[in-house]
């Protein structure tokens, strides 16, 4: 039949797939780490993690803003889901809509912005100081936990407002019948029944917080982090290690598989589907109560929007090369359309070339594993988890420790960009294409060939219609995370195929702001039409951002 | 219009034997129900007959033609799914002409045909409706109009009403009926109500663990049961079990002390020894002597009640009640029971097959 024979190919080949993007680069960073410069096995990078302090610093500082960043986001993230959840506040749809912008700007944005606002010589910390307040600058370890906090408490947001949304009403009015106070019912009903989703949202805080590379390195000043020790081991002029790098590498792929473990359990007990018949109504708050309802929500809010708000602001600045002078003017832009063309051409070009793929191998390796359930396909469906736990700079770093040399010689070009965004983005469309998939009850199609329709009619006439716009809805969103992927492309650019985030994170390092800001604002308009895309096609579901 | 014919038909998942040996004729136009507990084999049975189950031995045939190796969409079949599966990206009128699509109808002839086959289910007023905007027992209508309108040799349906709700099952089922005897299509139905399958039936197999149990019309399977599995199955029964004794040539039997009833003329000459008696609930009533019983409760149903009463034996019995009183009886009351012999039906109860004589016709 060769219709088997379809599947077979596309069996073996996505094993190929994973084998050479996975695979080979995983295991080049293993084993890479197993050997010293000199090329002699040992465990000597190993034992030099145990025993150096500058190593065991930067394992407990991942520790500290990974957990940092897991309680400031469950702190923010539950009290709004909370408030816009329970009770009446003007303007919901907009709170959303920050914590979307929150979501989908540029990772390092938010430090840079907020070193605009604290750092040495920012504005608010000026202002203060004319007023004979002296406020320390955000530099350090106080001022990546606070970026992580509103940077990640979207989702803590988006999953718990979800599940408190599906609390049934009844439960807390059976509880009240039964004479419970209201924080003993909270308590006892609602937190129960919100734990797994707070916990699979903070969670992701932390995954999301410890893989990331740009705040800590702009903001650290000396506080160093795993991602960023690989970096500089790796990208030192001088005594670059990248045995060193590698063995790094592998400490924080076990750590982040860890806890993207335990994430997905959580998530996996995030079971009490509530009827859709009684859902909690909101309250109407009077007085100070509603004033401080209010207050939370749009601090919050406006605080994690905050880097959107002031790159858009900055980028109309008027400049004098990197100084910002008095006024506005389009001065920034212009210097985009002279200057960076092509940085803004490679970021389409390559986040374009890597959705096609995306898409299409997704869907197709979707379909696989959801309808040919063989041991061989939930074996394909557990590795393709793996990239889910592989950090950017990592991805980066094992590209280059397998495609350097050998038979597949890919550093500098543009396919090895393209390769890295495609590997850690392809799980995800794979899941939500097979997740889908199973939705459909299969006697859909079982009722079409009783029609007369061929099984492959039966497939392309009534599934694909069926879940075609999730997959374009799936594409945007992989748009969106393609287009402002920095830490691994920051691994594997060469001059020609520099990204736009990339070149932002040198801008600021350069201290050229107003170019930065204006070039996160076209990649900010970039994301937000991908999302506003999405959003057409399957609906306002913020869930599907997470 | 079609004859169907099942032989030595076996089904195995994995190793398991799900039908062991099937056989099975069912008559042209006839409306034949397969009726059995969850995991009897009953949908298995449907799907094989539909295409979509692998056959591991033995022979389909429609009109005499076997179709073992058919792919589905060659059978001319038209199938009613339990959950409707009508495509939920299509309007009424869309799924309703869909399978019209792949023959060779002209446009106006499909519109025409998809027109009346809504109309035949009434539902030409909502035929611009997406399934999602539909109610379940509108759903269902769309889909019993889908696989009637490309006029199919045969059609199949697997518990097409189970989603829908009591009053609306009772209401459906009509229309099935109508729509199977106005189209004279020969159907096959799979339920695990009996009651439905007694509503809608020309004939009933009854099923259970892979194998039929009885075939007949309703009234043959309710009246005189194969099998104790069938006789509790299908409709309730009270099952007693005692000695059937011989007196001067006739067969006896003694349901309680001084209660003996005389069966001969429902048994063959050489019934003997242990058996069950099944009495329907309707078979007993209260009368001034008989079986003495003490009632344990009376449930009140609007135009009967129904009494559960203890035999002197322990046994419990429970049998239907016709009588104006205006009190309920609270339980704790001896009546007098009176059982009608030419209800009973006598089982081995050994192997707990019928040993009633045939009824000579």
């Amino acid at each position: 039949m060769p219709r088997f024979n379809f599947w077979a190919v596309v069996m073996i080949l996505t094993w190929v797939l994973l084998f050479v993007l996975l695979f080979i680069p995983v295991g080049s960073v293993l084993v890479s780490s197993l050997f010293d410069q000199e090329g002699q096995l040992t465990g000597a990078n190993y034992l030099q993690f145990l025993s150096e302090p500058r190593f065991h610093r930067a394992f407990l500082n991942t520790l500290v803003v990974g957990f940092g960043g897991l309680f400031g986001a469950l702190l923010l993230g539950s009290i709004m889901a909370f408030c816009v959840s329970r009770f009446v506040i003007r303007g919901g749809k907009f709170v959303s809509l920050l914590a979307i912008l929150a979501l989908v700007s540029p990772p390092f944005i938010g430090a840079y912005s907020w070193i605009e606002l604290f750092g040495a010589g920012g504005v608010v910390r000026g202002f203060l100081r004319d007023w004979g307040i002296n406020m320390p600058p955000i530099y350090g370890v106080g001022g990546i936990l606070i970026v992580f906090s509103l940077k990640f408490y979207p989702y803590v947001y988006l999953m718990v407002s979800g599940a408190l949304g599906n609390v049934n009403r009844s439960l807390e009015e059976a509880a009240e019948g039964l004479g419970l106070t209201p924080w003993q019912r909270t308590m006892q009903i609602s937190f129960p029944m919100v734990f797994p989703a707070l916990t699979a949202g903070g969670l992701l805080a932390l995954i999301h917080a410890i893989a990331d590379f740009g705040t800590p390195r702009l903001l650290g000043r000396g506080y160093n982090v795993l991602a960023t020790e690989a970096f500089t081991l790796y990208a030192a002029e001088v005594g670059s290690n990248m045995s060193m790098a590698t063995t790094i590498s592998v400490i924080l792929i076990l750590l982040s598989m860890v806890f993207v473990m335990l994430q997905r359990y959580m998530s996996r007990r995030n079971v009490y589907h509530g009827n859709m018949i009684n859902k909690p109504i909101r309250i109407q708050l009077r007085g100070w109560r509603n004033v401080l309802a209010h207050a939370a929500v749009y601090l919050i809010g406006l605080c994690g929007a905050m880097p959107v708000i002031i790159s858009v602001i900055y980028s109309f600045r008027k400049t004098n090369g990197p100084v910002f002078q008095d006024g506005f003017a389009l001065q920034s832009y212009e210097r985009i359309l002279f200057n960076l063309g092509d940085v803004v051409r490679n970021s389409l070009t390559f986040s374009v070339a890597a959705v096609a793929l995306i898409v299409v191998v997704g869907t197709v390796v979707g379909v696989l594993v959801a309808r040919r359930t063989t041991f061989n396909t939930s074996l394909l469906d557990g590795a393709f988890m793996v990239p889910y736990v592989m950090p950017g700079i990592v991805i980066g770093i094992a590209f280059i420790a397998a495609f350097n040399t050998g038979p597949i010689v890919l550093t500098g070009t543009a396919a090895i960009i393209i390769l890295s965004i495609f590997i850690r983005r392809l799980p995800y469309t794979v899941r939500t294409t097979a997740s889908s998939l199973r939705q459909i009850s299969p006697s859909m199609e079982e009722a079409a060939v009783s029609l007369g329709y061929s099984p492959f009619q039966a497939f392309l006439r009534i599934t694909v219609p069926l879940i075609v716009p999730g997959i374009i809805a799936g594409g945007m969103l992989s748009f969106v995370t393609a287009i402002n992927e920095l830490s691994s492309s920051l691994v594997l650019y060469v001059g020609s195929t520099m990204t736009m985030p990339v070149r932002i994170y040198l801008l600021i390092l350069d201290g050229d702001f107003g170019v930065a800001a204006a070039l996160s604002t076209v990649l900010l308009l970039l994301s937000g039409c991908a999302v506003y895309l999405a959003f057409r096609f399957m609906g306002r579901n913020e869930q599907a951002l997470l | 219009m079609t004859r169907i014919a099942l032989q030595s038909l076996r089904k195995e998942y994995a190793g398991q034997v799900a039908i062991p040996d099937l056989n099975l004729a069912i008559g042209d136009g006839e409306f034949f129900t397969l009726l059995g507990p969850s995991g009897c084999g009953k949908t298995t049975l449907l799907r094989m007959i539909a295409g979509f189950n692998s056959i591991e031995a033995g022979t389909i045939s429609f009109d005499g033609t076997v179709i073992n190796d058919r792919p589905p969409a060659q059978r001319n079949i038209g199938m009613v799914f339990q959950n409707y599966a009508l495509f939920p990206q299509m309007s009424a009128a869309k799924n309703v002409g869909f399978g019209l699509q792949t023959r060779k109808i002209s446009k106006a002839e499909s519109e025409r045909r998809v027109e009346q086959a809504l109309a035949s289910v009434r539902m030409a007023h909502l035929k611009d409706r997406l399934p999602g905007q539909m109610s379940g027992g509108q759903q269902q209508r769309v889909a019993l109009a889908r696989a009637l309108v490309i006029e199919p040799a045969l059609l199949l349906m697997d518990e097409p009403l189970s989603n829908l709700d009591a009053k609306l099952r009772v209401e459906m089922r009509d229309t099935i009926r109508q729509a199977q005897r106005e189209a004279g299509i020969t159907t096959v139905y799979v339920t695990h109500d009996q009651e439905e399958a007694m509503a809608v039936s020309d004939r009933i197999a009854v099923m259970n663990l892979g194998v039929v149990q009885q075939v007949g019309t309703p009234p043959q399977i309710y009246r005189r049961p194969a099998n104790r599995f069938v006789a509790e199955f299908i409709g309730k029964t009270n099952l007693l079990e005692r000695d059937l004794l011989r007196h001067d040539g006739k067969a006896v039997i003694e349901l309680g002390s001084g209660y003996t009833l005389d069966v001969s003329g429902l048994l063959g000459p050489a019934a003997s020894g242990r058996v069950q008696v099944s009495v329907r609930p309707e078979a007993v009533k209260a009368a001034a002597s008989g079986l003495a019983a003490e009632v344990l409760d009376e449930t009140f149903l609007g135009s009967h009640s129904q009494v559960r009463a203890r035999l002197q034996s322990g046994e419990i019995v429970e049998f239907l009640e016709f009588s104006r009183r205006s009190a309920l009886w609270k339980g704790g009351e001896t009546v007098f029971l009176e059982i009608d012999p030419e209800q009973l039906t006598f089982f081995d109860a050994q192997s707990g097959v019928s040993i009633m004589q045939e009824p000579q016709d």
